[in-house]
């Protein structure tokens, strides 16, 4: 494998000479191939290591995302200076290395959301962090997709909250292999609730602590752009909410970190846009059915037998997180 | 009849071998997936202690939710398919708008919300028993 990614490299950057080394597999990464390695890059006699990350494709999902649409975006949120890792090189090919996958930097930092919620190093990040993320947040909202030539991202139509729950509901239909009657309470809950969406952004689509590198002072980068769209911005403030992303500190709704209207205020602030808290409550509902959704789906992945995992298997058993939480979410007054 | 150890005593002691020695000598990746497979054994053990009765209560509170009798079945997987034909019939329910408001809403989150704890006390206790303390102030 290191021998044909160094040759790619050395094509696509025009090195005379590339070797790569500590080349492993990294934690993580349910639906996605992670791995470090540090490639020593030759031009013109000078030589240079770089510390890299590779994303790739492990095999056929059910939710089906590009490498080449996650590149783009990042290198537009790069240009615009949101802090991401900056990447390099991207191959459709899968002769190359199996599956379509890319280079990126690969950036110092914790990414493990539940050592951020407890380990004491991480004291000043607890308390940074969420005015921190609403401010990205809303750098993130103001790129300019069509400048950025990504226009090919899903559209929002008509109506972004109302195409996002019909593309949800129709995975589910296609997906689910059993009944779940507190989904199809949400889903009456949402379908009865769609906001109008007056904005129309780029969305992040997976905006939560476990798609961010952080120090002991607070972000460094936000990671995992697949699931990048055009649609309402309130999405991504809804999707920092779900209970799943609270990893336990449930009296702190935004990631286990924070309380909603303090998120809500830094957004505002960062980006001149009021959070209406009913629309914000309808996209929190629609993330929460929209991860247990995920998890179902990431079931069938093992159950058909496309990438046999045991962690993938166990996280069909975490649907019922999800319901009980739309059932508590639905059921408040 | 099997003998002693039963399923549970089995699946117990093999998830206490991944846990003490299995997750405490890797790291990385391996060290997280060996939890995963601890975590999914003490599921199974708990699954086998009390589905029989799970189920059979489910059905049970769906037929009276859905206004019909008691099915008459005795075999664990005749129960299972009857609490699916039975959520299939509620589902159609709520998608039609009935559980959309009025006393019948409450009767099915009631029923709903007790079908979904019963998974929790299977797949992930203590996530029920945070979520209850929440509740409860």
């Amino acid at each position: 494998m290191s021998d044909r990614l160094a040759r790619f490299i050395a094509a696509e950057g025009g090195f005379s000479a590339v070797s790569i080394a500590n080349m492993h597999r990294m934690a993580g990464g349910a639906s996605r191939e992670i791995w470090a390695l540090d490639a020593t890059l030759e031009k013109d006699g000078i030589r240079e290591t770089r510390a890299l990350v590779l994303r790739r494709d492990p095999g056929q999902h059910k939710i089906d995302t590009s490498r080449r649409a996650e590149f783009m975006v990042l290198r537009a949120a790069h240009r615009e200076r949101v802090p991401v890792p900056e990447v390099f090189w991207l191959s459709d090919n899968p002769e190359v290395l199996g599956a379509p996958f890319f280079l990126m930097e690969r950036v110092d930092g914790e990414t493990i959301a539940r050592r951020l919620l407890r380990d004491p190093e991480y004291a000043t990040a607890r308390k940074e962090m969420p005015a921190q993320l609403a401010t990205i947040l809303a750098k993130i909202h103001r790129i300019d997709a069509a400048a950025h030539d990504l226009d090919f991202l899903p559209p929002p139509g008509e109506n972004a909250a109302l195409t996002e729950v019909r593309r949800y509901e129709e995975s589910f239909r296609r997906l689910a292999l059993e009944p779940h009657p507190a989904f199809e309470l949400a889903f009456r809950w949402l379908l009865a609730r769609v906001p109008r969406t007056p904005r129309k952004t780029l969305v992040h689509g997976d905006y939560r602590i476990g798609n961010v590198i952080f120090g002991p002072e607070g972000v460094r980068s936000i990671l995992d752009w697949e699931l990048a769209h055009l649609g309402d911005p309130m999405e991504d403030v809804g999707w920092m909410c779900v209970r799943a992303w609270r990893f336990g500190n449930d009296r702190m709704p935004v990631g286990g970190l924070g309380r909603r209207e303090d998120f809500f205020a830094a957004y505002e602030r960062a980006s001149g846009v009021q959070v209406d808290p009913a629309a914000a409550r309808f996209w929190e509902v629609f993330g929460n059915l929209r991860w247990g959704i995920i998890t179902i789906s990431q079931a069938r992945t093992h159950l058909d037998g496309n990438v046999k995992s045991v962690e993938l298997a166990s996280i069909g058993r975490r649907t019922a997180e999800t319901e009980l939480e739309l059932l508590n979410l639905i059921e408040l007054p | 009849m099997q003998d002693r150890p039963t399923a549970i005593e089995l699946l117990e002691a093999a998830a206490d071998f991944v846990e003490r020695e299995i997750v405490t000598a890797t790291s990385g990746r391996v060290q997280f997936q060996s939890r995963v497979v601890a975590n999914v054994m003490r599921i199974v053990a708990r699954e086998v202690a009390s589905e029989d009765s799970m189920v059979r209560a489910e059905v049970r509170a769906l037929a009276d939710l859905l206004g019909r009798e008691h099915p008459h079945v005795h075999s664990l997987a005749d129960v299972s398919k009857a609490a699916t034909a039975l959520n299939e019939e509620l589902s159609k329910r709520i998608r039609a708008g009935d559980a959309d408001s009025g006393s019948w809403r409450t009767d099915v989150l009631k029923v709903v919300r007790a079908a979904v704890e019963d998974k929790l006390r299977v797949a992930n206790p203590r996530y029920l028993e945070a979520d209850l303390a929440i509740r409860g102030g």
